[in-house]
């Protein structure tokens, strides 16, 4: 050994070590985008599936997002209405709204006489008729309350109770009670479409394991030179965990490009939908952040589907 | 260098194919092992790989017991190490000097010593013009002849070939010949499997002699007689 002939020592300062591990990821990035062109219908194929799979609860997401807007924007106009008795007297509805004026949990107070409710009536349509032909009013008065932005159920619960003990009150209707229901439906959904988003997480792992266990089997050969030549375990790996991290990466992007266009082809319908509600409603689409995340994720999700099947596949020469 | 002592050899399947086997390589020797076809001249290179495991004995290589090595120290190990394969293994799509590059990259050359090294090696076989090609273009000597190429690039300290003339003309293997005897002058140790008995003759180096796995004769360089 000592009569050996040295070449100098290249591979011993630490910028060579660096550039080295900079070399040899070099090679095993190559070697990975051979993995992929060598068989370019397997490669789209996982591609397109983990793009849809992603896809899925980024667009049960999308709908979920909206949805919450809808209610928000709905929900502004909701409204405790109290409906007097008909025969009651017009003091009654002034002497409620008074004292609805002081407490901190109303907003607004508005006193609609039956004459002004039959005004309403009249504008529309179909209902002109039928009115003429009444000879009395049978409209009671009605006190429409406004409740501060953000009241919370119990407190409101708590207004509307009251308001039934009030005299010459005949009926009391909570406009907001949906907003509470369609809350509740909301939290569930969300919990929903995290779920959703795990499973189909872990069916992409799965889908970009099995492309790696195949790539992996169609490269024994180059697996055992590399092999009989030095290589490290991580240099032999490399090549399949770059192929990992591709695959999502690449699905990740298809994900986002279905969720964009999936939004973009959601949003003419929508405005129109929002139109009818006096525009106070329009489409909003995913956060960009969220958008740009998938990728990111997906990316280091094939990394980790190829890192298990690496593990496994790549074990024990011979 | 080498050190076989009562090494044995028995595949799973029952193959008895070496038994007995003590021999010792000096540093900077070059040594062929000849014998039959299935005589177990691969299987003893492939015990020096660490490709297989030795049933019973111990195998040496610079001072180091291969068989207590750890599985994680192999790739270390082979890197000291030079190899010509029967059925030269090459990447078939890379070209031929990322071929012999290959033990440079994992070695941690730098790019341009790299490129140096391998013209250099492909040009001691006579391929420097065929750098740019793939393997599959390539006739059998030809691919042979890389797969040395790649042996000798890394400059190891040993290197074991097994047939590595097994498709040259008598004129190419005697320049292999040459080339392995030129190493062996810089003090590498090299190991030749053959049964070309001509070229071994024509050579002059120590030879050994499998039978059926058993070391039946040793003739030292000297009394090689053409
Ligand atoms: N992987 C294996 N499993 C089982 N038996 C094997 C294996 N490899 C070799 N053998 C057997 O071991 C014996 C020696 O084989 P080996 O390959 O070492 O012979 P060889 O001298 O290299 O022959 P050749 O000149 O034909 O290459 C043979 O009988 C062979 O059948
Ligand atoms: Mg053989």
């Amino acid at each position: 050994m000592a009569r050996v002939a040295r070449e100098p020592a290249t591979s011993r300062t630490r910028p060579r070590r660096v550039a080295a591990w900079g070399e040899q990821h070099a090679w095993g990035l190559v070697a990975s985008l051979r993995r992929l062109g060598g068989r370019p219908l397997g490669t789209l194929l996982t591609v397109t599936v983990m793009g849809f799979a992603l896809a899925l609860p980024l667009t049960f997401a999308l709908l979920l997002g909206n949805l919450q807007r809808l209610g928000t924007a709905l929900g502004q106009t909701q409204a405790i209405s109290v409906f007097m008795k008909v025969d009651g007297h017009a003091a009654d509805a002034k002497a409620l709204a008074d004292s609805l004026r002081d407490r901190k949990e109303v907003a607004a107070v508005d006193v609609r006489t039956p004459k002004q409710g039959m005004a309403e009536l009249a504008t529309m349509q179909g209902f002109s008729d039928a009115l003429k032909s009444l000879d009395y009013n049978p409209l009671p008065y009605v006190v429409v309350i406004r409740p501060v932005a953000h009241i919370d159920a119990g407190e409101a619960a708590k207004l509307i109770a009251w308001l039934r003990t009030q005299p010459g009150v005949d009926q009391v209707q909570d406009d907001g009670a949906w907003r509470q229901r369609l809350d509740a439906l909301l939290a569930v959904g969300t919990r929903a479409v995290l779920l959703l988003a795990v499973l189909l997480a872990i069916a992409a792992l799965l889908v970009v394991g099995n492309s790696v266990r195949l790539d992996i089997q169609g490269r024994s050969d180059e697996i055992g030179v590399l092999r009989l030549v030095g290589a490290s375990p991580s240099f032999v790996r490399r090549p399949y965990l770059y192929a990992g991290l591709w695959y999502g990466l690449a699905g990740g992007v298809v994900a986002t490009v279905l969720t964009l266009l999936l939004e973009w082809a959601l949003s003419a319908p929508v405005a129109r939908l929002a139109a009818s509600y006096g525009g106070r409603l329009d489409f909003g689409g995913l956060p960009w952040a969220l958008l740009a995340l998938v990728p990111v994720l997906a990316a280091a999700l094939g990394w980790l589907g190829a890192r298990l099947v690496c593990a496994r596949q790549l074990r024990r020469p011979e | 260098m080498i050190r076989f002592d009562q090494v044995s050899k028995r595949y799973a399947t029952g193959q008895e194919a070496l038994s007995g086997l003590s021999f010792q390589v000096e540093p900077g020797e070059m040594v062929f092992v000849t014998g039959h076809s299935g005589a177990g001249k691969s299987t003893l290179l492939k015990l020096l790989a660490m490709i297989e495991r030795p049933t019973r004995g111990t195998v040496t290589v610079d001072g180091r017991n291969l068989s207590t090595a750890r599985a994680g120290s192999i790739p270390r190990l082979r890197r000291k190490l030079g190899m010509v394969f029967q059925d030269h293994r090459l990447l078939m799509d890379r070209s031929v000097f990322a071929n012999v590059a290959l033990p440079l990259v994992i070695a941690g050359i730098a790019p341009a010593e790299r490129a140096r090294r391998v013209r250099a090696a492909l040009e001691k076989v006579g391929l420097l013009s065929y750098e740019k090609q793939a393997p599959a273009m390539l006739s059998t000597g030809e691919q042979q002849r890389v797969g040395i190429a790649r042996a000798i690039v890394a400059k190891p300290p040993l290197i074991i070939a097994d047939e590595p003339t097994g498709n040259l003309d008598p004129q190419l293997a005697a320049e292999i010949m040459g080339l392995f005897d030129a190493l062996q002058n810089v003090g590498t140790t090299v190991l030749v499997a053959s049964h070309d008995l001509m070229l071994i003759k024509r050579t002059r180096k120590r030879v050994l002699v499998l039978d059926h796995g058993r070391l039946v004769d040793d003739v030292p360089a000297t009394e090689v007689r053409s």
